[in-house]
């Protein structure tokens, strides 16, 4: 359905995904981690990432809670405007697994990808709009300078047509990324299809 | 375990001040299934009683050199006094302020803090081998992926409160 991406390492394809640890073993897992892990996604039970952290599943089905509150609730940011700071985050901490799978959402959401390439190429200079392009920038800020935010920041976003309740779904994914990324990087790697 | 959390007991609304009432407040908590799993999740992962062999201890200085190294001002001050309150060692406290965590006599702590800082300042240099260094220091695979957890959680954290922090700053839109 889409053209294909490669740039600098990131990709668009569909990838896998392996763990590195031992994953939890269905046959001998305990009730509350198949529930969680049903709860969580649904492939959950046969993808190595969410039976890696099945381990300890209370933890998991909090991530999972405050993940799916952010990434698919309804109403305040676009659900693709979300998908493109995830991307955005996954690409500035190469996370190749992650910006795969959030360059695909974004493209079922949007119907367009030209955004994606720019992201992939460039983040700094990225976005087709100067919404977009505030967007993007404040992704970069608050994944790699935390401490550097200010009220500035949130201005350029009002400037933008932000509201407040958009800025903080657009900060939550920015966050909910820094976590995701960093056990998609920590825990296991992509698995690329045969060429 | 509960996970039912009565809003007074908000760890980032009580820390950045974010008073009920406020049109910070009303916008944060708009998004109240965010604001419940992030709360519940900071209880499971700072619970005493966490079901792994991760000393509570070490989680907090787990999460004060997460802070600190972002750095956030408030959060590393906050987990530094729950740190004080259960009598942790200062000169675990001298090592990490003074950039020498490799000088501690703690091999354990040591490789858990070496992996901290990794992920934190540089995730993608979490490899395959930093996990396999946690493991010749006696960490079992459910410990791994709970401290792989928390600091990814930290980064999240700490995110989300600058966040608020910028949001605050800025005052009501107009």
């Amino acid at each position: 359905m889409s053209d294909l991406i490669r740039s600098h390492g990131f990709t668009n394809e569909a990838l896998g995904w392996k763990a590195w640890l031992p994953t939890v073993d269905l046959s001998s897992a305990t009730d509350e981690q198949v529930a969680v892990l049903q709860e969580s996604h649904p492939q959950a039970l046969t993808s190595d990432y969410y039976l890696t952290l099945a381990h300890h599943p209370e933890i998991l089905r909090q991530r999972s809670q405050a993940f799916n509150a952010i990434m698919y609730a309804p109403g305040g940011l676009s659900r693709a405007e979300r998908e493109l700071a995830s991307t955005v985050v996954s690409r500035v901490n190469r996370c190749v697994y992650c910006a795969s799978v959030h360059a695909q959402r974004f493209e079922q959401l949007a119907k367009r990808n030209d955004v994606i390439s720019e992201v992939f190429a460039d983040p700094a200079t990225a976005g087709t709009t100067d919404r977009e392009k505030a967007i993007v920038q404040f992704a970069i800020d608050l994944t790699l300078e935390p401490s550097s935010l200010s009220a500035d920041h949130i201005h350029t976003l009002r400037d933008q047509g932000l509201d407040d309740a958009q800025v903080l779904d657009l900060i939550h994914a920015i966050s909910i990324f820094a976590w995701a990324n960093r056990l998609m990087l920590n825990l296991g790697e992509p698995v690329f299809s045969a060429p | 375990m509960t996970s039912t959390v009565e809003p007074a007991a908000d760890v980032l609304d009580s820390l950045l001040h974010i008073q009920p009432g406020t049109h910070l407040h009303a916008v944060r908590h708009a998004r109240s299934k965010v604001a419940s799993a992030t709360q519940a999740s900071h209880e499971v992962f700072f619970d005493p009683a966490l079901e792994n062999n991760l000393s509570l201890t070490e989680r907090l200085w787990v999460a004060y050199y997460a802070a600190r190294l972002t750095p956030h001002g408030t959060l590393t001050a906050h987990y530094l006094e729950q740190l004080h309150g259960l009598g942790a060692d200062n000169t675990v406290q001298a090592a990490i302020d003074s950039g020498a965590i490799e000088a501690l006599g703690d091999a354990r702590l040591r490789g858990i803090l070496r992996f901290t800082q990794t992920l934190i300042e540089s995730p993608v240099h979490g490899d395959q081998a930093a996990l396999q260094a946690l493991q010749q220091e006696g960490l079992g695979t459910a410990e791994i992926v709970v401290l792989a957890q928390l600091i990814a959680f930290m980064s999240y954290q700490v995110r989300l409160a600058a966040g608020l922090d910028a949001l605050l700053s800025a005052g009501a839109a107009r």
